[in-house]
């Protein structure tokens, strides 16, 4: 059509975008529906998928487009099996999605030229002699509660953790208290989301860590007695691993909210040290007069397995030494650092890895017995 | 800005009580974090007489590689004084390893040479002991060698390793036990 009309004003105007077969269904659908359903169509809460799939007329496409296309077709339907769920779907400008391999067929089909077009195609196309498969499904967009946890239990982690079919730890922060928002949303399914992390042996205490609950389909969204129904229940549970508080239904920007805290954000934490020498009344003016004190921290032992090699520079904001009667080398140290401190490391050192560390600064051996989080310092679910 | 003896005041009451322990349930001297982290083993002898080193196998699987408290050149009068990575083809401690795959870390077999300790003018060789990936080196020991004479079962340690699993299981074996290594040198 292009090449016959091409010098006409009228079509330069009309023709400069392609209109796939979608959108025209789409628009031709939704006033019918509109009036069947008595309701208006728009960018609302709840979806209605129609998948029309035609396996023979995919194939065939796929078969006439040039090979190295078709590599692309496979590696973007990989790539996109790793993705981050965020990312799962691509959207067009109409924020629809398609899906992957529909996106690539645009880009090839885009790239090629008029005359490669019009030697792979005709125009019109050959008639169809089977029908498409039509499935209905129909959800609601996620919903979101969010709220801060406390974790009074060193045997939790905070997400599920499962090797070789066996669990690690006896519970988690995620399944505790997911499951129980998902059950009263009457969701299909959850998504636990954390401002931070902290390891299981370490307990989440004092205001509590922000959190949100991604719940998909909801067909009960809560309302405030809802929302406080879930909060008594993962309150009064018998075991008292976990505490709620806070809880809302929140709107899908507190999540981007809750991640722009996460790197800037201050934390405070109360460790249980023991030290190879009596504890002096100067170590504790000497601990209290270090304010925004710079170390350095290569990646701890730990976890340098599966994390980089790297120097990373933090900030110790300030500590203070309180004494337990009864000990003189055992004592509480509270601390405020920089977000992604290690504070194991910072106490006993990680081989002199850590620099300086407790025990480089009191000049002795520290040990750390214990860790609680005791403030995450974010303007979040407050 | 608060003042930290506010700030660590205004933990409540009840947030203090959970913090604080019962100063009976603590233990005189508690595990270091060597001990609680790490799988210790030793490896007498290694190629030769005296050369005893030490392997410190987290639950990660790394190995943390130094020198044993009956090491010979530990016992020399004056100490190590001198520490050099430089053996064989290349400088142990020039190499850079990068990312979550760690690559460029260079794979050595147990009895690759790592460095070179210097200890009242005789030099000792220590070896990988374990066949694995270079990790790290511990280059604060170019600086000063006295940590190895000071804590060379901590901050003098001499190197990270990462073996692969099937290479790890081979070693073990030969390798001893803290107990069946103080049993060997008489330590008990």
């Amino acid at each position: 059509m292009k090449r016959k009309y091409e010098s006409e004003e009228w079509f330069k105007d009309k023709f400069s975008g392609q209109m796939s077969i979608k959108e025209a269904l789409r628009v031709l659908l939704s006033t019918p529906l509109e009036n069947h359903m008595n309701v208006k169509s728009g960018v609302h809460s709840f979806r209605v998928r129609l998948t029309y799939t035609h396996s023979e007329a995919l194939r065939k496409l796929q078969d006439r487009l040039p090979n190295n296309r078709r590599r692309d077709l496979v590696t973007v339907n990989n790539g996109n099996n790793l993705a981050d769920s965020h990312e799962r779907t691509v959207r067009n400008g109409d924020n629809h999605s398609q899906s992957e391999s529909d996106s690539v067929i645009n880009r090839t089909l885009d790239s090629m030229s008029d005359h490669a077009f019009c030697e792979l195609f005709q125009l019109p196309p050959a008639k169809a002699f089977k029908p498409c498969q039509l499935t209905i499904t129909c959800c609601r967009v996620p919903i979101y509660i969010g709220g801060r946890y406390l974790k009074f239990s060193r045997k939790v982690s905070q997400s599920r953790w499962i090797i070789d079919d066996e669990r690690m730890g006896e519970a988690s922060v995620e399944e505790l208290v997911g499951e129980k928002v998902c059950l009263i949303c009457r969701g299909d399914d959850y998504k636990f989301h954390a401002a931070g992390r902290e390891d299981i042996d370490v307990r989440m205490l004092g205001s509590g860590r922000p959190f949100l609950v991604e719940v998909s389909n909801s067909r009960s969204v809560p309302s405030v007695v809802g929302v406080q129904q879930i909060t008594e229940e993962i309150n009064n549970s018998e075991q008292k691993y976990v505490r709620v508080r806070n809880l809302k239904l929140v709107d899908s920007e507190a999540w981007a909210l809750m991640r722009e805290g996460e790197a800037e954000k201050q934390k405070q934490y109360a460790a249980l040290v023991w030290i190879s020498r009596p504890l002096m009344e100067d170590d504790l003016k000497n601990i209290s007069s270090i304010k925004e004190m710079e170390i350095l921290q290569r990646t701890p032992i730990r976890v340098l397995h599966r994390r980089s090699p790297l120097e990373r520079k933090r900030v110790i904001h300030w500590m203070m030494v309180e004494n337990i009667t009864g000990s003189c080398q055992y004592f509480l140290l509270h601390l405020c650092t920089q977000a992604g401190t290690y504070i194991k490391e910072f106490v006993h050192g990680d081989l002199g890895r850590t620099h300086p560390s407790l025990g480089s600064i009191l000049g002795c051996r520290a040990e750390i017995l214990q860790l609680d989080v005791t403030d995450v310092k974010m303007d979040c679910f407050d | 800005m608060e003042g930290t003896e506010d700030a660590a005041q205004t933990l409540d009451e009840e947030l203090r009580s959970l913090l604080l322990p019962d100063p009976r349930d603590l233990p005189p001297i508690p595990p270091s974090s060597v001990e609680s982290n790490f799988a210790r083993y030793f490896a007498p002898d290694l190629l030769k007489p005296g050369h005893d080193q030490y392997v410190y196998r987290h639950a990660n699987g790394l190995c943390v590689i130094g020198l044993a408290p009956t090491h010979i050149a530990l016992k020399e009068e004056g100490g190590v004084t001198a520490v050099d990575f430089n053996v064989g083809k290349s400088d142990r401690s020039e190499m850079k390893v990068t990312g979550k795959r760690k690559r460029n870390a260079q794979h050595f077999e147990s009895n690759t040479a790592l460095c070179k300790v210097c200890a009242n003018g005789t030099f000792y060789v220590v070896r990988c002991c374990v066949k694995g990936s270079l990790l790290e080196v511990n280059n604060r020991l170019i600086k000063q060698p006295d940590l190895l004479n000071s804590s060379a079962d901590r901050e003098g340690y001499i190197a990270i390793i990462m073996p692969k699993p099937s290479d790890w299981l081979k070693i073990k074996d030969s390798l001893l036990s803290y107990e069946e290594y103080n049993k060997l040198r008489g330590l008990c």
